[in-house]
């Protein structure tokens, strides 16, 4: 029984099945731990799920219970070696809580590197293996066989194992609090449901039965509960909750399973989410109580959820009024200063009288400071809008955008302070018109078809007298095409005489 | 034969070359009935205002305020030169019956009409320009009747409706060709003509160009640069918003002119006024990527129009446009920078971009070949009194 240590750079091995990684790390398909107990075992899960995900070892992770040849009987965990880096995790581990680590494919697993060899190990004098064992694993002055009793699989394992009381686990800070499941007794449901609607707790609520796979429970309905989804619970709300009885309440791990608030799983759930069916959701209660509700959950939003009362019995009768005015209870709109920061300026609106002022304005500036800007005559002044930031025009009253194509005055706010949406529907504001507010007189409107792009062509014909005309454009001039008429005879009378020589070149 | 008035003539090829339409081309028109012209102007008042109003409207697009001028014998004669020429294409002018000799009086004619005097009067040239400034996009259709038996080519008129009858039974086909300036006005009778007229509006001939007309001659439209409203139209002018070889193709005809200009013995003046415009027209180009991300990214203008793989292509006068800045920074660093450029952070940094940049793809040997010409022309800056000159210490 001898073990030689794996040299950098070693590319064959007497052990089958194995072969150096990339770094050059002797590894096989599979790693085998041993554990002399099965309390090893799940300590070794405990402390891999909250390091790594146990989701990629758990295709090909098999614990099985197995006997040596002396009768010993160990648990055997047999993990895919996906990586020299997982591996190296799992032996770390493994020693950590006192089980050994091998190596291999198929029968014959070697002790896999520690620190004294690198590299790892390799078996010299593996011979026939006795029929009566299944595997075998080769440590440093030992070779041992062990035969499978049976198996015990992951699921079977994690849905055993009981959940823990944590010390102060109760006390969840902003984050554990974000989505919280509320486990409501029907009784007490629609109160529930009227105090987080009251408190404004976002929150989605569903009604689930347990599935049952006993033939002799048939109570499964009167176990049915209210599952309620409630996000942000505010802290004072979950001590009320903790606190009653009939309601539960549950941290999400993973997507397919909840753990009651204050207690935790051994393992983490969250690692090892592919164990839980897609349609199905896991509740772990305390006292070992595992409920399967269907999944995903199928959850309504409490704001619809609310008791409505009817009193069909005693019908309102509509009471008749006497005639007169209906009371206006409307509130006048109106501009005010703006207390927030000056907003981005957007157009501007010129009196008419500064026509020329803009005229020379614009006969002044390059085209490319033009680009993009649109003007529009009205009979309350040039509008001129900006797709940047207008300040290229130091005339009129600057506007700014309150809404797309809603402009106000710069350093103005409407009074009161609706929401854009409202303030567009009950302007009549809407898509392809721009609604414009004064300081003077009554907004209006101006349709986008209106405008039209600003460059020395818009207004070339400005003339200050002209003001009620709107279009101001100068219309672009028609190609001009040369037409021969018929020409007869001509005369050259009143010609002058040419001198009497050919036209040709040079001369 | 009645005698043609004036009316016809301002109703039907005037107004049209102005506002655009069907220029109308007839017999030629001696100098004589010109005279008489001038004197049925009056008579014409209701044409001369259609006439008038279209050419204010030309330059209500390049002035504020576009001066007050009427049209008269001045701007006729140049519209009965350019008549004149534009008989010489027409289909009547190449009959048998029209010789050399009758070709020649009418070249003569047309050459004697349109040599009024130059001017550097603001009003007379804009009048001028806003007479003749379709003159490069002045085109004709010609029209060729094919039918099963034969074909027919009619030049800028209407094929006989005997022709174009029966389409399908005589499969007839009409192809139309359009014909610019090339074929109308830069053949060798109308050529000479053309290059008259155009030296009397070298207004027309900075805002626009075709590549055949007669190349600029600066001494005669610089004047027109130290006027600041038209010069500031024909800058913006020569850079439109397009793609890049269009954006710099009106600077680099200019530039190209600027270079036959430095052959010739200009004066000084002028050539310091056509050098400091076209470094305005780069800073006009640095204008234009001011609202590039990177204030400091190379300018894709230049990247494009000076790429080392299209120098074969560059239209030329490009490399001078770019360089002059340099190559007057060398000469006369007052001419080199314009005016205001340092002012706006902004635009000095795409300045100092763009200078970097061209030096970079044109190379030193460029720069310093044009500074070389322009020292020739150039009297050197006079030297800075505030230069604390140390005098000997007596003895």
């Amino acid at each position: 029984m001898a073990l030689e240590h794996v040299a950098q750079g070693q590319t064959r091995f007497f052990t089958p099945g194995v072969a150096p990684d990339p770094r050059g790390i002797l590894l096989g398909r599979f790693c085998v731990m041993t554990f002399a107990t099965l309390e090893g075992a799940v300590s070794w899960f405990r402390l891999y799920s909250s390091e790594a995900a146990l989701d990629e070892l758990l295709p090909n992770l098999t614990i099985t219970k197995c006997r040596t040849a002396l009768g010993s009987r160990e648990i055997v965990v047999q993990i895919p070696a996906v990586s020299s880096y997982a591996v190296d995790r799992a032996a770390r581990l493994c020693r950590l809580v006192g089980g050994a680590m091998y190596t291999g494919t198929a029968k014959h697993f070697v002790k896999y590197r520690d620190d004294r060899s690198p590299y790892g190990y390799d078996a010299v004098d593996i011979g026939a293996m006795p029929a009566t064992i299944d595997f075998m694993v080769h440590g440093d002055d030992f070779a041992q066989g062990y035969l499978r009793e049976g198996e015990l699989p992951f699921s079977r394992l994690l849905f055993r194992l009981s959940i823990r009381k944590l010390p102060g686990g109760e006390r969840l800070g902003p984050e554990d609090r974000g989505e919280l499941f509320l486990a409501v007794a029907r009784g007490l449901s629609e109160g529930i449901i009227r105090y987080l609607w009251r408190n404004r707790v976002e929150a989605q609520a569903g009604l689930f039965s347990p599935g049952s796979t006993s033939a002799f429970d048939d109570h499964a309905r009167d176990r049915g509960y209210m599952l309620i989804r409630a996000r942000a619970l505010p802290e004072r709300i979950l001590a009320l909750f903790l606190g009653t009885p009939g309601i539960d309440v549950f941290r999400p791990a993973g997507a397919g399973a909840a753990v009651a608030v204050g207690y935790q799983h051994p393992i983490d759930l969250a690692s090892c989410s592919s164990v839980f069916p897609a349609e199905t959701f896991h509740v772990f209660w305390p006292n070992d109580r595992v409920d399967v509700l269907p999944g995903p959950l199928a959850l309504s939003d409490i704001a619809d959820l609310t008791r409505v009362d009817l009193a069909l019995e005693r019908p309102k009768d509509p009471r008749p009024l006497g005639g007169g005015l209906i009371e206006s209870i409307g509130v006048e709109l109106k501009l005010a200063a703006a207390m927030g920061p000056p907003r981005r300026v957007v157009a501007t609106l010129i009196p008419l009288y500064h026509g020329s002022r803009l005229k020379r304005i614009l006969f002044a500036l390059p085209p490319v400071s033009l680009r993009g800007h649109r003007v529009a005559a009205t009979e309350r002044g040039f509008l001129v809008v900006g797709s940047e930031n207008l300040d290229v025009i130091p005339l009129g009253q600057l506007l700014c955008e309150l809404a797309p194509g809603l402009l106000i005055p710069l350093g103005m706010d409407v009074v009161p302070r609706v929401s854009s949406d409202v303030l567009a529907r009950a302007l009549g504001h809407q898509a392809g018109v721009v609604t414009v507010f004064t300081t003077s007189g009554r907004p209006f409107q101006v349709n986008e078809a209106a405008f039209s792009s600003l460059e020395r062509r818009a207004l070339a014909k400005l003339d200050v007298d002209q003001v009620a005309v709107d279009d101001y454009g100068a219309e672009p001039s028609a190609d001009a095409q040369v037409v021969n008429d018929a020409v007869g005879r001509f005369a050259l009378w009143g010609f002058p005489d040419a001198p009497d020589r050919k036209l040709l070149p040079g001369k | 034969m009645a005698r043609p008035h004036v009316r016809d003539f301002l109703s039907g090829f005037v107004q049209p070359l102005v506002a655009g339409g069907e220029l109308h081309i007839g017999a030629p028109i001696a100098s004589a009935d010109a005279e008489r012209w001038e004197h049925e102007l009056d008579d014409a008042s209701v044409e001369l205002a259609a006439v008038d109003d279209a050419r204010t409207a030309v330059l209500s697009t390049l002035v504020c305020r576009p001066p007050a001028f009427v049209l008269e014998a001045d701007d006729l004669a140049l519209a009965l030169g350019l008549h004149n020429a534009l008989f010489l294409v027409h289909p009547r002018a190449e009959e048998w019956s029209v010789s050399d000799r009758v070709r020649r009086k009418i070249i003569d004619t047309a050459l004697a009409q349109v040599s009024r005097p130059l001017t550097h009067d603001r009003t007379r040239v804009m009048a001028r320009h806003a007479l003749l400034h379709n003159l490069f996009h002045l085109t004709r259709n010609d029209t060729t009747v094919s039918w099963w038996t034969g074909r027919a080519r009619f030049q800028g008129q209407k094929p006989p409706r005997r022709l174009t009858a029966w389409r399908g039974m005589r499969r007839v086909r009409e192809d139309v060709t359009v014909i610019d300036f090339e074929e109308l006005l830069a053949v060798p009778d109308t050529a000479p003509v053309i290059a008259t007229l155009l030296r009397r509006t070298p207004l027309t001939q900075l805002l626009d160009a075709h590549p055949g007309a007669p190349p600029l001659h600066w001494e005669d439209a610089v004047f027109l640069l130290r006027d600041a409203e038209l010069a500031r139209a024909i800058g913006y002018r020569l850079v439109p918003d397009a793609a890049p070889r269009d954006q710099v193709a009106g600077a680099a005809r200019l530039a190209a002119a600027f270079d036959q200009m430095l052959e010739r013995t200009p004066d000084e003046a002028d050539v310091r006024a056509v050098g400091a415009f076209l470094v305005h027209l780069a800073a006009l180009f640095c204008f234009g990527e001011l609202g590039l991300r990177e204030a400091g990214a190379k300018s894709p203008l230049i990247s494009t129009v000076l790429a080392a793989e299209a120098a074969g292509q560059r239209p030329r006068g490009l490399a001078t446009v770019f360089a002059l800045p340099g190559a007057l920074a060398l000469v006369d660093p007052r001419l080199a920078t314009p005016p205001g450029v340092s002012s706006l952070p902004m635009l000095a940094a795409r300045w100092a971009v763009h200078r970097t940049q061209t030096a970079e793809l044109l190379g030193d040997a460029v720069i310093d070949a044009l500074a070389a010409r322009l020292r020739r022309h150039l009297r050197p800056a006079p030297r800075d009194p505030s230069v604390i000159v140390a005098l000997p210490e007596l003895g």
